[in-house]
């Protein structure tokens, strides 16, 4: 094999795909208006559900394919973390940004129930995880949903009505969307899709799992690699690939330019900041503009004046 | 008689703070009769339409359609049920198209599928009764007549069995109305009902089959076409508060004299929240103790132009120039300094913090130098615009978003009215306050330009408004400030054509 392609799959992709999902994912749930604060605590509890999953087929004699378990273990436990946070935000109006950060911290602690003792049971977790060449299908795989979803945003009803309830809950009701409904449908898919992309980070990039792994912060890197994108399914794809590989190349890069480790650390999170300036202060930020009600807690009764 | 084919029973609603907007109404709606019910600002006719397209909940009472009881969980719930409703301000997502907004309406469309089926129903529709108007167009870049031409289409394309319009009409051309009129009559043969929310007692009279007087949440009166006359139903509408409520101009313009310019507004360029050009190379001056007024339908750049002015949104050519010094683009800090009162747009939202108290909200203004604030100074302020304005409950200590919606809006425009010492701009000052209020709040804001000199400036969707205050006046439409005109001599139509041509 040709070493840039080895390069590609073993340092790009993987941080790719990851990233691609997370962001995506964040992406969906924040267009029906809901602000996502709690996207790391997610991320890191769908590494340890994955974990979990993924074990879940050699103890009980599954015949599913361990990674596979994996992925939808993750995806189902994070797709109820979204059920909670979107039906409560829609039902109470009450702070987004304070159910978002508790339900961060309380997924981190979920997250490490899931793991921890497999973790202690299981030293290494290679068996269980993604064959190496594997990660070009997935790739692909998060590619066709990324285009199916921006299609399906772009174009259908229920697309529209996601963007409704994220422009303007209450015109999108008075025009006879279930705003609840559609709510819980964004924010279970959204999140599905971030406990994927936790799923992948361990049974893919990783191949390795550890309590400590929330305090890399790769969930608050994949929300800003969201912002950078406006949260456009398909600009999403060139950026996550440019944040993916900047994390991936850090050492490469630290060698290179002779830059001490500390710095390196930093260069995706300029990066991040750098794109953000950029939009914000061009013509791309009406493009790429935020839900109007992002944020806003929805009371349904609201008299104004 | 036929029997109703929509009823409200004793219908309650209080709302957080013990406003009660509804106290046991009741009215019936039959087939084949177009009903109007008339109140003023506040006086519950929205919250009752409101209940009956499923936005809010009622705490008590029933509705009853065709002679059942029943539950109106949601729009969804009403429009399944028949009952679609069209308001004054377009129910539209402004970042979706026109037929994606139609397309979230109809219970026929499936949750997957895309948009070519909807764009052909519009089609029909539109073509058959003379809109033009873009199905993939967003909805932010039309007008305020399209986006209600839209509305109506929708509601013809749901095939309501009541169709409600809540001052849905009032601010539409004639032409257009007239059309929407033929439309309306074809309806009601079908042996449909058509319910109108209106506050203008001609536009009541000009259709009414059946007229509800609606005064402070309470059915004060039920009249037919025969027994309906403008004094009867004035008497209804505003009861003792009918005596001092004036259309009729406090002074002819320019009867007290004028001084120097105060406002000076050089060829402005601002923009929307959509990035289009809301305001479009606007010029105009106001002198010491002078008032302008600008007429104009909601979202034409009144807004903009006035947060520009202020320096609440930044300006893209063109200069702002307060007492002979440019302030263009230096904030609003800047402008408040310099002795101008403002009154925004969405006061609730804009003008006031609503979990803070009156005397809170009143020393965010006046003590904004000051490191210490004193509270005594303050209290005493605070109780001197809650005396002078009525403000009710009387109390300082009042947590704003406790109050009504109108004695939030007089807490507001005693302030401004108390800290401008040079200008006053605002928007809509009297939106949502009772006619009697309003009427005396304009007396105020006209003897404050009088008596301190102030340089008023003012928009308001309120034509009547705008004619009764201002010495001179403008209109705004898509950004282009028309005018100036004189309030007295000038024909009324003539302003309104402008208004929405």
């Amino acid at each position: 094999m040709i070493p840039q392609l080895d390069y590609i799959i073993d340092k790009i992709l993987p941080a790719f795909v990851t990233f691609y999902l997370v962001s995506l994912g964040h992406s969906i749930f924040e267009k029906s208006g809901i602000l996502n604060l709690a996207i790391d605590g997610v991320f890191f509890t769908g590494t340890g559900a994955a974990l979990l999953g993924a074990i879940l087929p050699i103890i009980y004699n599954i015949p599913i394919s361990p990674p596979v378990m994996g992925v939808l273990v993750a995806t189902l436990i994070a797709a109820i973390l979204g059920l909670f946070m979107s039906s409560v935000l829609t039902f109470l109006p009450i702070s987004h940004g304070a159910v978002g950060l508790s339900l961060q911290f309380f997924s981190y602690g979920v997250g490490i129930m899931l793991g921890y003792y497999v973790r202690l049971a299981y030293g290494t977790i290679y068996g269980v995880s993604f064959a190496r060449e594997d990660v070009l299908y997935l790739s692909i795989i998060s590619l066709v949903i990324g285009v199916v979803l921006h299609l399906f945003i772009e174009r259908t009803k229920i697309g529209a009505a996601i963007r409704a309830v994220g422009e303007n809950p209450h015109s999108a009701a008075a025009l006879g969307v279930r705003v609840m409904a559609i709510r819980i449908v964004a924010g279970m898919l959204g999140f599905a899709l971030i406990g994927f992309g936790g799923a992948l980070f361990i049974l893919s990039w990783q191949r390795s799992w550890d309590v400590k792994l929330f305090t890399l912060g790769y969930g608050w890197l994949a929300f800003a690699t969201a912002l950078a994108a406006g949260r456009h399914p398909i600009v999403l794809i060139p950026v996550s690939l440019l944040f993916g590989g900047l994390v991936n190349s850090q050492t490469d890069l630290q060698s290179r330019l002779g830059i001490p480790a500390d710095v390196a650390k930093l260069i995706p999170f300029l990066a991040a900041l750098a794109l953000m300036l950029i939009y914000s202060t061009t013509r791309l930020r009406r493009i790429f503009a935020s839900p109007s009600s992002l944020g806003k807690p929805y009371y349904k009764e609201e008299k104004s004046i | 008689m036929s029997s109703p084919l929509l009823s409200v029973a004793n219908i309650t609603k209080t709302f957080p703070g013990g406003v009660v907007a509804l106290d046991e109404v009741s009215m019936d709606f039959h087939p084949g009769e177009f009903t109007v019910i008339l109140g003023e600002n506040g006086a519950g006719k929205s919250t009752l339409v409101k209940i009956m397209y499923g936005i809010y909940t009622p705490d008590k009472g029933s509705i009853i359609l065709k002679g059942r009881e029943v539950e109106i969980k949601s729009s969804l719930d009403a429009i399944k049920k028949g009952i679609v409703m069209v308001s004054q301000i377009p129910q539209l997502v402004d970042r979706l198209t026109v037929v994606e907004n139609i397309s979230l309406s109809l219970t026929r469309i499936g949750m997957f599928e895309t948009m070519t089926r909807v764009r052909r129903f519009f089609k029909e529709v539109s073509e058959k009764i003379g809109i033009k108007v873009n199905p993939d167009a967003k909805v932010w870049s039309l007008t305020y007549t399209q986006k209600q031409l839209i509305e109506i289409t929708r509601a013809i394309l749901l095939d309501a069995m009541v169709l409600i319009l809540d001052e849905a009409l009032t601010y539409l051309p004639m032409e257009e109305r007239r059309k929407f009129y033929v439309y309306l009559n074809e309806f009601k043969e079908k042996g449909r009902s058509v319910i109108l929310i209106t506050h203008k007692i001609p536009e009541a009279l000009e259709i009414a089959d059946k007229i509800y007087v609606l005064r402070r949440g309470k059915l004060v009166g039920a009249l037919d076409k025969a027994s309906a006359n403008i004094d009867k139903i004035r008497d209804l509408m505003f009861g003792e508060a009918a005596k001092t409520i004036t259309y009729e101009r406090f002074t002819k313009p320019y009867e007290t004299p004028i001084g120097d310019i105060v406002l000076n507004i050089r060829n402005l360029v601002v923009e929307g929240d959509y990035g289009e050009i809301a305001v479009n190379n606007v010029s105009l001056s106001v002198r010491a103790g002078e008032i302008i007024g600008i007429a104009g339908v909601v979202g034409n750049g009144q807004r903009e132009l006035l947060e520009a002015i202020v320096g609440l949104r930044r300006v893209r050519e063109g200069r702002v120039i307060i007492d002979n010094h440019d302030v263009t683009n230096k904030g609003v800090k800047l402008t408040r300094e310099s002795g101008v009162g403002f009154i925004p747009d969405q006061p609730l939202r804009y003008a006031v913090s609503a979990d803070n108290n009156i005397v809170e909200n009143v020393a965010a203004l006046f003590s904004r130098k000051n490191f210490v604030v004193n509270w005594k100074s303050m209290r005493e302020l605070s109780e001197k615009l809650i005396n002078e304005y009525g403000i009710y409950p009387p109390r300082p200590e009042m947590h704003v978003k406790l109050l009504s919606g109108g004695n939030i809006m007089k807490t507001v425009v005693s302030r401004e009215l108390e800290y401008a010492s040079k200008a006053l701009v605002a928007y809509n000052p009297t939106r949502g306050l009772d006619e009697a209020t309003s009427t005396f709040v304009r007396r105020k804001m006209k003897e404050k330009a009088v008596n301190s000199k102030l340089a008023v400036l003012f928009a308001s969707e309120d034509l009547d408004e705008v004619l009764q205050l201002s010495d001179s006046l403008y209109v705004m439409n898509r950004g282009v400030l028309y005018g100036p005109f004189d309030p007295v001599s000038t024909p009324r139509s003539k302003i309104e054509e402008l208004m929405v041509v």
